[in-house]
């Protein structure tokens, strides 16, 4: 993958998900941010069990977009506090 | 047709009271035809409007229907058995609830039909256009008739003269594109929120859970019947600020006492507990929301429609308890008169922003009106469905405090004329939002007076109403670029010429409800939806003319059409404003 079409995104603890930028624009708030930036957005609020399911929504609803329709499947466990992430990002 | 039957081998039986009885059973039948079809409206059109709180109406639509069923079969069987006084007894108490709640619709309609057979000539119309309505709308008006090639305005063959001359120039999209909805991935929220709903029992804790969030899963707890005391427990826990439940029929007297009673309410803001008569009354109230003055110091809005027991006792109770109250819903809060409105007054002249008492039936309005004159800062009045409301009380109440009024509710006060909307236009030029619907008293003159006077109107809400299709429009060309909702529900007159004005006009336009308007035809539509850019709902209930052409051929990506296929269509109910007010901040 180019550097110039993946976005870094970086969790409270500091584990890094590179994702590709399509994935990204999925949420307005990543898409602004890295048109700005050198590409990276911390998040110093999500934890990385959430981000990480967050980068497997953006790549979901991307196959979801093109025509692909399945069931996006999120463990209860983590339900609440993904809920409250998605505020912050406009997913 | 058994009616018809029976009453003709009843006939050679009566003597003198034959004139009378016939008499009211032609009227009856007559009615009752046109009966069934508001049951039809009624019944179908309460699906997209089940706020409004018309059940009474459907309910009472609803046993005439009954009746009129039961009428054949109960005649077979008490005529050969009982006397004639007997039959002509059954047949005013079955009539007697129809005479008793006589809808003054079916009398307009008469009154119009009979109109039209005279033909009254257009030029007629004009001249008295010119002495009522104000300088501009009798320009608009005359735009408006110009556009149509024949002056008559009146129905028969003149009207498919009239579509001929106004041609809607639309044309659908070539390609056809699958359901666009579809293509719309649903958002990670929503997502979370439905798997929240299923499993909500198993949610321990709702702390650091933002307000709005615990709306939303309230909202759709409650729509799926799978709110429960737990939950509620969750939601009472901590120092709640905002607690919205909009129904709370599941929950029992026992189940409300005991987990109000160890609240915490000092920093409760927002309390709505909808629907919740049969939780509350008088005797919990000290327990629970009253233990003591100020114990709901923050307290500025309060809604407990449908609390039936709730006595004027008891609200004055609550008003001592929550003296910052600032908005007070108190709808279908059967049991209050006007001392309760008094004991607002007394305690909230200067802070009382809202108050909507629609349906409280014991309330009588012109006792209410030194009342509600005490409250200098209402922005916000609903007396829907109050029969008390008359031309004087509008006229009296507004001249008072029409100029700080934004928000006007009067749907179903069906004694109300055109006068009362000339005084609206007068007095309230701040007025943002009316609520005009069913009543049928209204006519052309009343959007007159409501173009010249109310300019910064942004929702208008009309249903069941007789205006004519050029008014409407008339009043679009002038102030539709403001209007942000507007709802023409059964306004069965509507057609082309609104269209136009829509399409024209109407660059601000986020919703729409154009449910039971059958004269406007795929075209029509089209053209209102591509040219509307920012109309993000439509509501089509019971408009079967149109077709496919018009759902896959529009080009509005952003708009959702709700009420012609099966699409789930309660999300879209109108949800309380999410702050504390709809228009003051805090």
């Amino acid at each position: 993958m180019k550097r110039k079409d993946t976005v870094k995104l970086i969790s409270a603890d500091e584990m890094e998900f590179i994702i590709d930028k399509d994935a990204a624009m999925v949420s307005q708030t990543i898409g602004g941010f890295a048109e700005m930036e050198l590409g990276e957005v911390t998040f110093p609020e999500i934890s990385a069990v959430i981000l990480e399911k967050i980068c497997q929504y953006f790549y979901w609803a991307l196959q979801y977009s093109r025509g692909k329709e399945t069931e996006f499947h999120i463990e209860p466990e983590l339900t609440l506090e993904l809920m409250m992430a998605p505020n912050y990002l406009h997913t | 047709m058994l009616v018809e039957e029976s009453e003709d081998t009843e006939k050679p039986e009566r003597s003198k009271e034959r004139v009378n009885v016939k008499g009211k059973r032609r009227y009856s039948r007559e009615e009752k035809r046109k009966g069934k079809l508001l049951v039809e409206s009624a019944l179908d059109s309460k699906d997209e409007s089940l706020v409004d709180g018309s059940v009474s109406d459907v309910e009472l639509l609803a046993q005439e229907v009954n009746l009129s069923d039961e009428k054949p079969s109960k005649k077979n069987n008490r005529r050969t058995s009982q006397g004639r006084m007997e039959r002509f007894r059954d047949t005013a108490r079955q009539n007697a609830s129809r005479f008793a709640h006589f809808n003054t619709q079916e009398e307009d309609d008469n009154i119009l039909s009979m109109e039209a057979e005279s033909e009254i000539p257009s030029e007629e119309l004009e001249e008295k256009g010119v002495e009522d309505w104000p300088g501009s709308f009798s320009t608009a008006m005359k735009i408006i008739r110009d556009r149509a090639a024949n002056l008559n305005v009146r129905q028969g063959s003149s009207s498919s003269d009239k579509v001929q001359s106004l041609q809607i120039k639309w044309v659908p999209q070539k390609c056809k594109r699958k359901d666009w909805s579809k293509r719309l991935p649903p958002s990670l929220l929503d997502l979370s929120l439905r798997v929240l709903v299923d499993n909500a029992d198993a949610i321990a804790s709702l702390a650091h859970v933002p307000d709005a969030l615990r709306h939303k899963l309230c909202h759709m707890l409650c729509d799926s019947r799978r709110m429960n005391s737990n939950f509620f427990d969750l939601l009472l826990n901590g120092s709640p600020t905002e607690i919205r439940l909009k129904d709370c029929s599941w929950l029992t007297e026992e189940q409300f006492t005991q987990c109000f009673e160890k609240c915490d309410t000092t920093n409760l803001t927002i309390l709505q507990l909808d629907f919740c008569g049969h939780c509350f009354a008088d005797y919990n109230l000290p327990s629970t929301l009253a233990r003591s003055p100020n114990s709901l110091p923050a307290l500025t809005t309060l809604s407990l429609t449908g609390a039936y027991r709730l006595s004027d006792a008891g609200l004055s109770a609550l008003v001592s308890s929550a003296p910052a109250l600032r908005s007070v819903n108190l709808s279908q809060c059967s049991f209050l008169t006007h001392s309760a409105i008094d004991i607002l007054a007394t305690s909230l002249a200067s802070v009382l922003l809202e108050l909507f008492i629609d349906d409280c039936q014991s309330i009588d309005a012109m006792l209410v009106l030194p009342s509600l004159k005490k409250l200098e800062h209402l922005e916000v009045l609903s007396v829907a469905g109050l029969e008390s409301v008359t031309d004087s009380f509008i006229k009296e109440f507004l001249i008072a405090r029409g100029d700080g009024i934004k928000e006007l509710i009067l749907m179903d006060c069906w004694k109300l004329t055109d006068s009362s909307l000339k005084i609206i236009a007068e007095t309230c030029s701040n007025l943002r939002a009316l609520d005009i619907g069913n009543i049928s008293k209204l006519t052309d003159t009343s959007f007159g007076y409501l173009a010249s006077g109310c300019r910064s109107l942004q929702s208008l809400k009309l249903c069941h109403n007789a205006f004519s299709d050029d008014a409407i429009a008339a009043f679009l060309e002038m102030s539709g670029e403001v209007l942000k909702e507007l709802a023409l529900n059964n306004v069965g007159k509507v057609g082309l010429n609104t269209a136009l004005s829509l399409a024209r006009r109407s660059r601000n336009l986020v919703s729409l409800d154009l449910s039971w308007c059958r004269n406007l035809t795929d075209e029509a539509m089209g053209l209102i939806v591509d040219s509307c850019l920012s109309l993000r709902v439509l509501k089509l209930f019971g408009c079967s003319q149109i077709t496919d052409v018009f759902l896959y051929g529009h080009s509005n990506a952003k708009v959702e059409i709700i009420g012609l296929k099966l699409s789930p269509f309660l999300e879209h109910i109108k949800t309380p404003a999410q702050g504390p007010f709809q228009y003051s901040s805090v």
